[in-house]
């Protein structure tokens, strides 16, 4: 016969100011995945380890219909009125701050390319995401090393088709837009994100 | 010389001396009554002292509830976890004041506190042979009443037809069949029939088709009863309402649903009980709602050498939980996104099966108009998006009833509901709904709209098997995973029927009861 037993050294968060129990809260786990590390049945990315500058920057966009309000966009279409129900600041900086609380686990690696040419297109990407995928504030470019991979090729393929970055209020997002013009082709999407997920081990 | 006794006449022999029951066991032993057939309850060993084992349910659905109530009582340690503010998974009735707990959009349920005025958002009717679940209903003292599915003085509406007016379903369906019947019995010649006809059997054969249009002497049809009549003065000569123009009728893709009256999940009698679905809910509550913990994520489920252990969040605080079996009926589709440690060739199934988009809106309206149109109960079917508009059958002639003013079943149609806001969806729903009943806006006093695929906790109604997915998985996931056992109607071939659940719930017990059995003579023998 077995006990119900709580556990001491993960209760921490019963600590603190966030309110773990408001249903609003719960919205990330159910979709993104226990502690945030992604769930592709619902197409809902890895969030945890993903900078606050950059959930929030993301937030905002779904918030104020500059993301997922493109017709084709249903993934989008899902997170956007998420976004709406935390226009109030201190809910969107629960949000944040419940998710890096998170504890962020490698996701499994699905997207199969070519690598070494992958790498050759990476060089454009390098130049705000880093060389090692690192991210960069300064320019907003996030980091792309250790995120789900088969979100990074359904958001580069979104680029690509304008289902986002096409908003005039997204400048960065058009820039992105630009840029994912670059990849001619399906194949070379896959591939460079095939050699991004090779950055993880450099991390 | 013996002539043996007929069927009928041993029938009657038996009748005179053992009564009805010993007519209806032999007329079953000798085929002449089809047997309703339905897998029994399962038979489980009660336990006892140190004997009991420890049960985690993953959900208080149907299927958590019914393996609890029936696990509880032969001494099983059980214990449920919910993730929701509320037992019953899509078994919801909503009332006023009831939070609709849809991801970016909760909304509270405005309707009037009255006992009538209620929305069975999830399932809302019950067939005579769900009988696992009405079993339940009759043992945990949930009264029925019977549900209106198919009602030919309800309506249907296409743009397709007369303009897009709408007419009696009788008139569809009696004008159509009239016409084919026509049509049948004017081409139908006797050198064309061939086996099993013979000659002798033309004018049976003609006979049928005029019964099933309705015709008259010289095989033609000029206006039927079942299609309605003009005007009804009952003091007068009746006149029949005349035959609609077959080309229009035609037109309408009514004739894709017109059967689903007949449906076997769908034909009367239908019921439900009374004072809404989730009676049902409260009925299992009663008897196990103390070992139900509601408000409880589970974070991780792992499969152990000598149980599973599941750890779940509450109030902010993680609790890991031991046990000798776990039940699980978290949505597979969620489940893909919890932590586990589950092989692929098990776990991939979780993202194989789709999430289905099921939307439905519920309208208190302050007068329940559709009584004064003749129309009690029942469903209306409109070609637009919103499907069908149902009319309650409890509560009538009173003043105010809530009515179903959308129920789409395409996950193209349920996505498209809900990308628009709760106030948009019923917008769209009553512009819609004006075209059956014209001023319907202006009766719609409260609303609400459920899109289940955005449900908090639930994000699908129900689960999508594809033929393809079914064959490389379903077995797999029906079958357990060391003592860890997927259910709910998902693991069933009735998705979206609570009978489906109940039956996930039997076919995973039996298989614990089974093992417990097997392990009590392993230690006897011992």
């Amino acid at each position: 016969m077995k006990a119900w037993l709580p556990l001491i050294a993960t209760t921490v968060l019963s600590t603190t100011a966030i309110a773990a129990d408001n249903s609003d809260l719960s919205y990330c786990t159910v979709c993104h995945g226990a502690h945030g590390n992604g769930n592709p049945a619902i197409r809902a990315p890895k969030i945890s380890a993903m900078e606050p500058w950059y959930i929030r920057r993301q937030l905002e966009a779904f918030r104020d219909g500059v993301r997922g309000t493109h017709p084709d966009d249903a993934a989008g279409h899902e997170m956007q009125p998420v976004g709406v129900r935390l226009r109030d600041g201190a809910a969107m900086d629960a949000a944040i701050e419940y998710v890096s609380t998170f504890k962020p686990k490698a996701p499994p690696i699905t997207v199969t390319g070519d690598a070494a040419r992958g790498r050759e297109l990476y060089v454009t990407c390098a130049s705000c995401h880093g060389s090692n995928g690192e991210g960069n504030q300064t320019v907003g470019a996030p980091a792309l090393a250790d995120r789900t991979d088969w979100y990074l090729v359904t958001q580069l393929r979104n680029y690509k088709a304008g289902l986002r970055g096409s908003d005039q209020r997204d400048t960065n997002g058009a820039q992105m837009r630009a840029l994912a013009q670059t990849l001619p082709d399906t194949q070379a999407i896959d591939d460079v994100v095939t050699y991004i997920n090779t950055l993880r081990a450099r991390r | 010389m013996n002539q043996g006794m007929s069927r009928r006449g041993f029938l009657h022999m038996v009748g005179a001396v053992g009564g009805t029951t010993a007519i209806y066991q032999a007329a079953l032993g000798m085929g002449l009554l089809p047997a309703v057939t339905h897998a029994a309850r399962p038979d489980i060993a009660p336990l006892t002292g140190k004997r009991r084992k420890k049960i985690a349910i993953l959900g208080a659905g149907i299927a958590g509830l019914t393996a609890a109530y029936e696990l509880r009582q032969k001494g099983y340690d059980v214990q449920i976890i919910e993730a929701s503010h509320r037992a019953g998974g899509r078994n919801l009735t909503l009332r006023g004041g009831d939070l609709i707990d849809e991801c970016g959009y909760p909304q509270t349920c405005g309707f009037d506190r009255d006992p009538d005025l209620y929305f069975n958002a999830g399932p809302a009717r019950i067939p005579g042979h769900h009988s696992a679940l009405l079993g339940y209903c009759k043992e945990l003292g949930v009264s029925l009443a019977p549900f209106i599915n198919d009602n030919r003085s309800a309506l249907v509406q296409d743009d397709a037809m007369f303009n897009g007016r709408p007419i009696r379903n009788r008139e569809y369906i009696t004008d159509t069949r009239g016409f084919i019947a026509e049509l049948l019995a004017k081409s139908l010649k006797p050198e064309q029939l061939s086996a099993p006809f013979t000659g002798a059997d033309y004018s049976h054969l003609l006979e049928y088709v005029r019964q099933f249009g309705e015709l008259d002497g010289r095989f033609t049809y000029a206006g039927s009863p079942r299609a309605g009549f003009a005007r009804h003065d009952y003091t007068g000569p009746e006149a029949l309402k005349q035959p609609l123009p077959i080309a229009e009728l035609m037109r309408s893709r009514f004739m894709y649903v017109m059967s689903f009256g007949e449906l076997d999940d769908q034909s009367a009698m239908m019921m439900e009980p009374v004072g809404g679905m989730d009676r049902i809910v409260a009925g299992f509550m009663a008897k196990v709602g103390d070992c139900v913990r509601l408000h409880s994520q589970v974070e991780s489920v792992r499969s152990t050498d000598t149980g599973v252990d599941v750890v779940y969040r509450h109030k902010g605080q993680r609790t890991l939980l031991q046990a000798d079996y776990c039940l699980n009926s978290i949505p597979m589709p969620l489940l893909a996104g919890i932590d586990h440690n589950f092989p692929p060739e098990y776990a991939d199934g979780f993202t194989a099966v789709q999430r289905g988009k099921l939307f439905k809106i519920g309208l208190q309206m302050k007068e329940r108009f559709w009584e004064r149109e003749g129309i009690y109960g029942g469903i209306s079917w409109t070609m637009q998006d919103i499907v069908q508009l149902w009319y309650p059958a409890h509560g009538i002639h009173r003043q105010k009833g809530v009515m179903l003013g959308a129920y789409t079943f395409d996950d193209q149609t349920g996505e498209k509901f809900a990308r628009l806001t709760p106030a948009q969806r019923i917008e769209l729903a009553i512009q819609q709904g004006e075209k059956l009943h014209p001023g319907y806006g202006g009766y719609v006093e409260s609303a609400v709209s459920i899109p289940w695929h955005r449900m908090n906790h639930m994000l699908g109604c129900s689960t999508r098997w594809d033929d393809s997915v079914r064959t490389q998985w379903f077995k797999r996931l029906q079958a357990p995973l060391g003592s860890h056992y997927l259910i709910g109607d998902q693991l069933s071939y009735h998705s979206g029927w609570q009978e489906g659940a109940i039956h996930s719930a039997f076919h995973a017990i039996a298989d614990i009861d089974r093992r417990v059995r097997e392990q009590a003579t392993q230690v006897v023998a011992a």
